[in-house]
């Protein structure tokens, strides 16, 4: 099991302060969101099983409005901005797990694609800091 | 089986067979079948073939994808062994929701009902059996566990506590025989929030979320929600924030382990743990616009997505499907009946959204009660066969995008934060149909498969019972161009609402 480093990337590219306009709920500092599978750098034939790591927070169902949990949302290819205004968007290149999903069978083109985990509220909102993981890369043989 | 495992636990004293067997440290899974002896005197070929069928068909691959391993069955009962506590407990929760789904479609006094103990603890494993301490405590919580329950000792607890999102209700320490220290037991409640809850919970979405595919927890609110109806009935009348006025057939509905289906084009399409279809109001209400289409077939799919193809010819029936999405007006009626899940707020003629398929599902059924007509989802064929409104095109208007013809990101002048609007607020396709594309996602009958492999070529809707993901059409205001071709296709968790997801209700004539 490899844990990434990076518990929380704060969104580089907005240059307000999200906390001025975010509206989803707030995240404990230490949260910690990692894949423990697969690692940056990977090489993986066919389709895989994407594990999903966290710590600090817990896994619940989208709609279930506990304090400190959330559920995983898996970002492939995206290059855009978390938008911490908007819901986590709903389209193919990003994944919602709201039934506590904590893994999914994952299949990609061959080629290299990055993968980002990014924690969301009941309401699909990121957190306020964002909890997301680190961006790895992997290639599908 | 409890002579069974008696058997295992007169071994302790025994010395292992062979004493070169290395020791280990294994979640030990203790699972049998509550009054077996009843059900062998029922039937005993029946009861026998059933148990097998469970074996097979439930106990061993769940095991195995659990990456645990099957050390023995005993008649009514298995001894299973993983490395990991938390496999072994979603292992655990997994085989009781299956259950629960296996024993509504039949009689009560018929269920196979299992009990399931777990333990951390250092054993001996032989290539057919596991000795030791740890193996006779997992058998002792499987004997103090309740029906349809996964009891674990303080041990897994500890290991497991902060990786499955379940509820552990703490039953104290236990005086068990033949173990001199009393054990820690807790009980496994699937869904978090179900202990010691008392506020008002859509429970109705949380039945339908029985599913293989859901990890431990997830599914696990279901077992939980069955096995509470057999106790604990006022629990549930919360389910869909009933009056009191309504309390005693909601009661009713929520006891019996089987609800009357809805009218369905296909009867696969009918989880079985559908939400109890609500009582019948007692005013007529306004229905939805609706339009008939002929039947005819048409070429379904498309080569722009892997999940499109292949493409294929399907043939649909004559059917009437709505001229928009469901409006919130629309959607507010059943609320306002107590049938729907929430009273949605905003503009009147706006798109219901943030539904769930679940939601849409109750909705339809309300509405087929309260017209005594078969009103229901579309199933994904007519909805494309719809979609295209007779076109072979790209979309529905040609090969391309045309500015200011569907609700969708970056393909109208409108700006974002005005859409999705009111419905009907583009061009409809040469069907007359609005909204097919853009605007809201919109739920369908069938259940999500990833591509077209094996699909039905007569327009009935793919499914099968209890699917954790159902199929979304049309795109939404949120999404881009590609999003809004009739052939565009994407799923989502059956139970969970998202803010872009509506739908449009179709008739069977």
């Amino acid at each position: 099991m490899t844990i990434t480093r990076r518990s929380l990337l704060f969104v580089a590219m907005t240059s307000l302060p999200a906390t001025a306009f975010a509206k989803g709920k707030p995240a404990p500092k230490d949260a910690l969101l990692y894949f423990i599978w697969p690692h940056d750098g990977a090489v993986i034939k066919g389709a895989f099983w994407c594990r999903f790591g966290l710590r600090g927070m817990g896994v619940t169902h989208a709609g279930d409005n506990f304090q400190n949990s959330g559920h995983h949302h898996l970002l492939i290819d995206v290059n855009e901005p978390l938008n911490p205004d908007e819901p986590i968007a709903q389209d193919k290149a990003h994944l919602h797990f709201g039934a506590g999903q904590t893994e999914a069978r994952i299949e990609l083109p061959p080629g290299r694609h990055t993968l980002q985990l990014v924690l969301g509220d009941a309401d699909h909102y990121p957190f306020v800091p964002p909890v997301v993981s680190k961006k790895i890369t992997v290639r599908i043989k | 089986m409890r002579g069974e495992i008696r058997d295992i636990n007169s071994n302790k004293s025994a010395s292992p067979p062979d004493t070169g067997l290395p020791r280990r440290l294994a979640a030990i899974v203790a699972g049998d079948i509550v009054g077996y002896s009843r059900l062998m005197q029922l039937d005993e070929e029946g009861t026998h073939a059933r148990v097998k069928r469970i074996e097979r068909e439930l106990i061993e691959p769940t095991i195995k994808e659990h990456h645990g391993r099957l050390v023995k069955t005993t008649g009514d009962g298995f001894i299973a062994i993983f490395d990991s506590p938390v496999e072994a407990v979603r292992c655990g929760i997994v085989i009781q929701q299956n259950m629960v789904g296996r024993n509504t479609s039949q009689p009560r006094p018929q269920w196979i009902e299992y009990r399931i103990g777990i333990n951390l603890g250092d054993v001996i494993i032989d290539t057919h059996d596991v000795f030791g301490d740890g193996v006779n405590i997992a058998s002792r919580l499987e004997g103090l566990a309740d029906p349809g329950e996964v009891y674990i000792s303080g041990g897994i607890y500890e290991q497991i506590k902060h990786k499955i999102v379940c509820g552990y209700e703490s039953l104290g320490d236990r005086k068990v025989k033949n173990i001199t220290d009393p054990i820690r037991v807790y009980r496994v409640l699937p869904d978090p929030a179900a202990f010691g809850r008392t506020r008002a919970r859509r429970q109705n979405t949380l039945v339908v979320s029985l599913s293989v595919l859901l990890l431990g927890c997830a599914g696990g609110a279901l077992w939980y929600f069955i096995a509470q109806t057999r106790g604990n009935i006022p629990y549930q009348t919360a389910a869909v924030e009933t009056t009191p006025a309504l309390l005693p057939s909601v009661e009713k509905q929520a006891a019996l382990p089987v609800t009357p289906p809805p009218p369905q084009p296909a009867p696969a399409a009918v989880p079985e743990t559908q939400p109890a279809p609500p009582p019948p109001a007692a005013k007529p209400v306004g229905e939805p616009e609706m339009i008939t289409l002929p039947g005819g077939a048409f070429a379904m799919g498309s080569n722009d997505d892997i999940t499109e193809k292949p493409i294929h010819q399907v043939t649909v029936k004559r059917f009437a499907i709505g001229k928009y999405p469901v409006s919130i007006r629309e959607w507010n009626a059943c609320a306002a009946a107590k049938a729907c899940a929430f009273t949605a707020t905003g503009n009147d003629d706006a798109p219901i959204s943030n539904v769930s398929w679940s939601d849409a599902r109750q909705f339809a059924a309300w509405l087929a009660e309260t017209t005594g007509k078969s009103y229901r989802l579309p199933t994904e064929a007519e909805w494309e066969y719809a979609a295209r409104g007779g076109t072979r095109t790209k979309y529905w208007w040609g090969e391309q995008l045309q500015p200011g013809a569907a609700g969708c990101k970056n393909c109208t002048e409108v700006a974002m934060a005005e859409l999705p609007g009111k419905v009907g607020s583009f061009k409809a396709n040469p069907f007359g149909l609005y909204d097919m594309g853009g605007t809201v996602d919109q739920w369908v009958e069938d259940c999500w498969h990833k591509n077209y492999q094996g699909a039905p070529a007569n327009g009935s809707a793919w499914a099968e019972d209890s699917c954790p993901s159902h199929v979304l059409r049309s795109g939404s205001w949120r999404n881009d161009a590609r999003y809004v071709r009739p052939s565009n296709r994407d799923s989502y968790d059956t139970n969970v609402r998202y803010p872009t997801h509506g739908f449009r209700i179709a008739l069977t004539l």
